[in-house]
């Protein structure tokens, strides 16, 4: 059998605030902070004291899938993929770490309600850079669309991958028996890494719902014009639906 | 820039009394690969390959390398997460 070790490979270097992040805070009056980080930038003992020093009251949370509090995934993109609500309860969302994939999942879990912005400060170029609704308007249209065609599909092709973090058989083959019982068709499609080009081998399906890595079916649908939408929409499209529509994007 | 933790590596390797190491770094750190495998060949009797491809997060593990009797996978810049149910 093959084991496994996972090694974190934290940054290594201690983090501190900048002035220039401290200053933006004071600027914008703002009291309490929603900290988040990837893992790599996850040990933020010092940052926070020195947050706090100024005043500051820091908000921590555990996201349901990671282990360690602070950290987010990429995959911690809805509502309920935290322990506390301390995005809705917080002045601002502050993301330590570089990259957009992780703060954009910060975004993308407020999509049901107003969505603040993500104020991003990288520790190894010191820089701030702050993402709004703007940056995810295009996948929120596009999620919407994907679940209109998808409700008025006949053929529906189900995408499974067999990573094992990601592979979600049992509720693919599940959404199969509850799309058939609704008298469409669906087939099941096995693959490691899904390559969304292969779509277009396809041209019998109307409509796609991605079980793997749910920022397939947030993020990389604005690139194709076959709808795609994610295993947690599909199971009650009508809803999800809803949810995108009452949002404030 | 980011620790590659290579004595916690020799450890594992050692622990595991594993001969065939695979290691899968994601793509900032896949230039170290190299490094990582003279590393662990200098100070184990193992052998160790670098994986070629992705390395989304710990959701995303090479399967099928028992056909090859690989014993072991080292990732990097992952840590341990809870599967969720959809």
């Amino acid at each position: 059998m093959v084991r496994l070790a996972l090694i974190e490979s934290e940054y290594e270097k201690e983090i501190f605030p900048t002035k220039e992040l401290i200053n933006h805070l004071k600027e914008n009056k703002i009291k309490t902070i929603a900290l988040f980080a990837s893992i790599q930038f996850a040990t933020l003992d010092k940052f926070t004291e020195e947050l706090e020093k100024e005043g500051l009251e820091i908000k921590i949370t555990k996201a349901k899938r990671t282990n360690k509090p602070l950290q987010v995934l990429g995959c911690d993109c809805y509502s309920d993929s935290f322990a506390e609500s301390i995005i809705n309860d917080s002045d601002i969302i502050l993301y330590v770490g570089d990259g957009m994939f992780h703060p954009k999942a910060l975004l993308l879990a407020q999509i049901k309600t107003k969505i603040k912005p993500v104020l991003i400060f990288n520790p190894i170029s010191e820089s701030l850079e702050i993402i709004t609704e703007k940056d995810i308007e295009k996948q929120v249209q596009k999620m919407k669309r994907n679940l209109r065609m998808f409700l008025n599909s006949e053929s529906i092709g189900i995408l499974v991958t067999i990573k094992p973090g990601q592979q979600y058989f049992l509720s693919a083959k599940r959404l199969k028996e509850k799309l058939e019982s609704e008298g469409k068709k669906a087939y099941i499609f096995l693959d490691d890494s899904i390559n969304l080009n292969n779509l277009e081998n396809y041209p019998f399906i109307q409509s796609w719902v991605n079980t793997a890595c749910p920022r397939i079916g947030t993020d990389d649908i604005v690139n194709f014009t076959q709808p795609i939408i994610n295993l947690k929409e599909a199971s009650n499209p009508i809803t999800a639906l809803e949810d995108l529509e009452n949002g404030k994007s | 820039m980011y620790k590659l933790e290579l004595e916690k590596v020799i450890e594992e390797v050692k622990n595991k009394e594993a001969k065939q190491v695979v290691v899968q770094l994601p793509d900032g750190l896949k230039n170290k690969s190299n490094e990582v495998v003279e590393h662990i060949e200098k100070n184990t009797d193992a052998k160790a390959f670098i994986w070629f491809g992705s390395c989304f997060g710990a959701c995303d593990l090479p399967l099928g390398l028992d056909a090859l009797n690989i014993d072991l996978i080292i990732q990097w810049g992952h840590n341990r997460f809870n599967k969720e149910d959809w």
